[in-house]
């Protein structure tokens, strides 16, 4: 088992330099050669993203000034081969070096662990409640399978299914936030968080977070409510529950005690994916509500073409998404005995 | 042509299921009207009647003002014309559609600035968009180009992820070791985020939005194809007509394709609802089609940047809860008539 496990981490290695080197080698495919070149390029990219809007970031009124050409080519090593300049970069991010900002002059990882918390809080949280929602809502349904609050219950979860979450963010922002005015426009925090007393403080972000917590649940929400269902009822009809009902306990204990515990091993294969919710595919909603996440940054750099910040936000979700992967089997592996990776 | 028995009963099965057979007649009568839409959303007259003689001006050539006796020579304005007729009472005149509106035009209106609310007296049923263009004819047009890329999408990402998933499987040894490891890698990489790094260089058209798209998404079918393959390259069938010396390509295409059909068909409503999502996404961030393309996501952008005009946002999220909502319903109702699982309930 430990074997299949360093096996696995070890594998990490050649998939991270696959997704990297074909990323570093999509933004070296910038209609290459003369400076010139590149600019009218921005230049033709910016003037058809005016009309699509987002007028609010500044890269569109500004155009990429000559020393920022420079800088993104000498990061690039535009004159060198993609492999050398890789290779370049590579070492670099092996001592953690992700480069610095071509806007902030920062360095991105600091800019990055600025964005942190942000987003572990709100992936933490999903997850948390997704597990707290859909496990009893999903022990429920099999149960009191083919009642009215059944079928009541499923026709939700499958409309909150078939929206994706930035739909469902939309809605939400549109009407509770700003027509009806019962949460804050987006953000993280009010402004003078910092002055207010503990409990406000709680509010404060309980207030903000409410609206985007929804959006990012309903994604996950009907698939675990499903499987958890589906399994539980495959699990009640298996003969070991029959043999513990005929050996004296209690509907309720069976269920518990052993149909449960067999019904949440398909849920573990979802644990691990989890932690790309911290940073990938959050981006919609992190911009619908203007948190400011790694989702955000990463999306803002892009319109921006900050492109080490871009790669960098790449390489740490690449990184915890493949984390996840292995995290997943681990816990199969640790739920279900039967289970050897061998 | 000989149905198959199972193929019938699965069609009956699917019939059965009410939810999914009504969400599969009202997204059909949405794809005609929408692939129809030149009739009933258009700024072109469906009909002019014009000094004893008839013209047709949805389909085919502009019609230059001149030929009905304007002073200009573009394309006519067919709702100035009918206000034209209407007051000359000559016996000429105009059948607008329903909506007289295409989905490119600006509506501008001397006294207030767009965008406007819906009103029945203005033909803007659903109001305009924040620069003037019709509500209605950019929803329904929009679904065209959200249908077309989800289509396209699906034909060739099916394609593609049959024929790698059935060879991987089929061939096995090193071409599926190799593959295996490269959908690793292609599928660890955050898709969208790849695409938008890729429009965000060059302003893509729907053709190349799609097979961008491709680019990263044929993964999906892939495995499971792989793992059907090799179940079913097992099986006797598939023994007895090697034995009879059939050869490989005959195998997969007249034995081990068509007995995987209905576990495809299964994935169809879903992967058709992932394309419209996916463009959506990518539209509402500015990384889609170019800009005058009617398209659902710029329509989101627009209502959440104006927060004033709610019928924008409203319109909009409410086609696309329907249109999902009952891709979803039918794919879960093909799912359960092709790929059964019988559940056993605890009594």
């Amino acid at each position: 088992m430990t074997a299949y496990f360093i096996r696995r981490l070890l594998l990490i290695i050649p998939t991270f330099l696959g997704i990297t080197l074909l990323v570093f080698i999509i933004t070296r495919f910038v209609p290459g050669g003369p400076v010139e070149k590149i600019l009218a390029e921005a230049r033709q990219m910016k003037m058809g993203h005016v009309s699509h809007g987002s007028a609010n970031t500044p890269a569109q009124t500004s155009p990429l000034s000559p020393s920022q050409i420079e800088e993104l080519k000498k990061f690039y090593g535009f004159d060198k081969p993609v492999l050398v300049s890789y290779w370049e970069w590579l070492k670099k991010i092996m001592v953690l070096d992700l480069g610095y900002s071509t806007r902030y002059y920062d360095p991105v990882w600091d800019i990055i662990r600025d964005k942190l918390p942000v987003s572990i809080y709100y992936g933490f949280a999903t997850t948390v409640l997704t597990y707290l929602i859909c496990i009893p809502l999903g022990i429920f349904k099999a149960i009191r399978h083919k009642t009215m609050m059944d079928s009541a219950t499923s026709v939700v979860v499958l409309v909150g299914y078939a929206l994706p979450g930035f739909i469902v963010a939309i809605v939400l922002f549109v009407w509770p936030a700003a027509q009806w005015d019962w949460f804050p426009l987006g953000g993280f925090m009010s402004n003078d968080f910092e002055d207010l007393p503990f409990w406000s403080q709680v509010w404060d972000l309980l207030h903000h977070s409410i609206l985007p917590l929804i959006a990012y649940l309903v994604g996950s929400f009907a698939t675990m409510t499903f499987l958890m269902k589906n399994t539980l009822m495959d699990n009640l009809a298996a003969d070991y529950v029959r043999t513990a009902l005929s050996k004296g306990l209690s509907f309720r204990q069976a269920v518990f005690r052993h149909a449960f515990r067999n019904s949440i091993i398909p849920l573990a294969t979802h644990f691990g994916n989890n932690i790309t919710l911290f940073l990938t595919g959050s981006f919609l909603i992190e911009k619908v509500f203007n948190i400011d996440g790694l989702g955000l940054l990463g999306f803002d750099s892009l319109v921006e073409r900050d492109y080490p910040i871009v790669l960098g936000v790449l390489v740490i979700s690449s990184i915890l998404g493949l984390l996840g992967n292995i995290l997943s089997d681990l816990c199969v592996a640790l739920v279900d005995p039967r289970v050897s990776f061998e | 042509m000989n149905w198959n028995p199972i193929t019938l009963r699965q069609l009956k099965r699917f019939r059965s299921i009410r939810r999914g057979y009504y969400s599969l007649w009202i997204f059909g009568i949405m794809m005609f009207l929408a692939f129809s839409a030149e009739m009933w959303v258009n700024s072109r007259a469906l009909m002019v009647y014009y000094s004893g003689q008839w013209y047709f001006p949805t389909y085919g050539d502009m019609i230059p003002g001149t030929v009905f006796g304007l002073d200009y020579s573009y394309e006519t304005n067919y709702r100035e014309l009918q206000k034209k007729f209407e007051k000359e009472k000559a016996g000429n005149w105009v059948l607008l559609p329903i909506a007289p509106y295409n989905a490119f035009e600006t509506d501008l209106d001397a006294t207030h600035f767009p965008p406007h609310p819906p009103s029945l007296e203005a033909r803007h049923y659903l109001g305009t968009d924040s620069i003037g263009r019709d509500l209605l004819a950019r929803l329904v047009y929009g679904f065209r180009v959200c249908i077309l890329f989800s289509l396209m999408l699906l034909v060739i990402n099916f394609s593609i992820g049959i024929t790698v998933g059935c060879l991987m499987g089929y061939w096995g040894g090193a071409f599926d070791l190799i593959f295996q490891r490269v959908i690793e890698i292609w599928s660890s990489i955050p898709f969208l985020y790849v695409i938008m790094i890729i429009s965000s260089m060059v302003v893509p058209n729907l053709t190349m939005l799609v097979l961008i798209s491709v680019f990263f998404g044929w993964m999906g079918l892939t495995w499971y194809m792989r793992t059907l393959t090799y179940k079913e390259k097992a099986r006797t069938y598939v023994l007895a007509a090697k034995a009879l010396g059939a050869g490989n390509t005959r195998i997969i295409l007249k034995h081990i394709l068509p007995n995987s059909l209905s576990l495809i068909i299964t994935f169809v409503p879903f992967s058709v609802a992932g394309g419209i999502s996916s463009l959506t996404a990518l539209d509402y961030l500015g990384f889609g089609l170019p800009a005058p393309t009617p398209s659902w996501g710029e329509l989101l952008q627009q209502g959440t940047n104006n927060l004033h005009a709610p019928w924008i946002i409203s319109s909009t999220v409410i086609a696309l809860v329907v249109v999902l909502v009952t891709i979803t319903f039918i794919g879960e109702a093909v799912r359960e008539a092709f790929d059964p699982k019988m559940h056993t309930i605890f009594e």
